[in-house]
């Protein structure tokens, strides 16, 4: 029998019986005296360890653990926390981002932002005014004072004076 | 042991409860695996200071995720199989230790374990033999590839079957014993190889 044989067979029996023809070959190999005995080495090993007794779970262990699950389960965790402050950043992020982009569409004047047709003209006619105070001349005509009662003064014309 | 049909339908009560948020429901649960999961993180971890922790964890893990069972294994296989994944995430963080006690063993010493252990252990070996025998094994098992570890523990350490190792860890039968027959030989070859290292460096 090859080496190789005969500890495929080793491994699969395990546990069982040694056939003759391996035994005999394990007396004439050195090498697969040793693999057997390895094997019945660690073998031994895993039946200590099957047969140890595991620690018992100390006494309350299943109700700590409820009590522990149930305050877990009525009070938000901190995943929970930050899941929902997660959740809010992002709505308001998404706000936030649409206001951005609806300033950025409409138009610089508007019924909303500019100033009104209106409030354009005033505004032009206050100007205008304006420079003609500074530049001492007035297009608007303009009424001499009078007494009240009295009534006002003809305007003659520049060319029939 | 068979279970009874009132126990089957009691276990289906407490874990439709459980879905629904409700963790005294779970307490139940808890009484009737605990021995179980406590076993099965003892055979997997190895270390006694750390199974309560563990198996605590265990049944968290498994109360958040009890929405996710849909009754196509048992709660048993479920839950083992939660266990499972969990000790091998925390033994992932351990390094295996390089030293054994048998290492420090004289030959004589060493010849006498391995003929002791021929016989049954109880009987053959005393108790400081069978500390240094469990050590040696459980360096074994650390150093092995994780997915040896997980079938040769389940296996060899808490007598699953075949089939709930299959079950277990989501394979097919026929997988798990081509996998059991690779993870024994490449044990016995890190043995082989640990054990030539020592003997260099005992030279």
């Amino acid at each position: 029998m090859r080496c190789d044989d005969v500890r495929d067979q080793l491994d699969d029996l395990w546990e069982g019986e040694v056939p003759g023809a391996v035994r005999q070959h394990i007396t004439q190999c050195a090498g697969c005296a040793r693999y057997h005995r390895d094997l019945r080495l660690v073998r031994a090993g895993f039946r200590l360890w099957k047969y140890e007794e595991a620690p018992e779970p100390s006494l309350g262990f299943a109700e700590r653990l409820v009590r522990q699950l149930s305050a877990m389960s009525k009070g938000p965790s901190v995943t929970d926390f930050f899941e929902r402050v997660g959740r809010r950043f992002v709505y308001a992020t998404l706000v936030l981002t649409f206001l951005a982009l609806l300033a950025l569409a409409l138009p610089p004047t508007g019924p909303v932002r500019g100033l009104s047709a209106a409030d354009i003209q005033i505004s032009t006619q206050e100007a205008s005014l304006a420079y003609s105070d500074l530049m001492g001349e007035s297009n608007i005509q303009e009424f001499p004072e009078q007494a009240p009662g009295e009534a006002p003064a003809p305007t003659v014309p520049n060319e029939a004076k | 042991m068979e279970k009874s049909e009132a126990q089957v339908a009691d276990e289906i009560q407490w874990i439709k409860r459980a879905q629904q948020g409700e963790a005294e429901a779970f307490g139940p649960l808890v009484q009737k695996h605990q021995h179980r999961v406590f076993s099965l993180v003892y055979h997997l971890v190895r270390r006694r200071d750390e199974v309560e922790d563990l198996a605590q964890e265990i049944f968290i893990k498994a109360f958040r995720a009890i929405r996710s069972y849909n009754f196509q294994s048992s709660f048993a296989t479920w839950l083992s199989r939660i266990a499972t994944n969990h000790c091998y995430d925390y033994l992932r963080h351990e390094r295996a230790s390089r030293v054994s006690f048998y290492w420090q063993m004289g030959e004589n010493s060493q010849q006498e374990l391995e003929t002791n252990a021929e016989s049954q252990p109880e009987q053959g070996l005393d108790h400081e033999e069978q500390i240094v025998l469990k050590d040696l094994v459980s360096k074994l098992l650390d150093r092995a590839p994780e997915d040896d570890r997980k079938i040769l523990a389940l296996k060899e350490l808490q007598d699953y079957s075949v089939e709930e190792i299959a079950e277990v860890l989501r394979l097919k039968p026929t997988t798990v014993k081509v996998r059991l027959h690779r993870a024994r030989k490449r044990m016995l070859k890190d043995l082989r190889r640990w054990r030539e290292e020592n003997e260099g460096h005992a030279m």
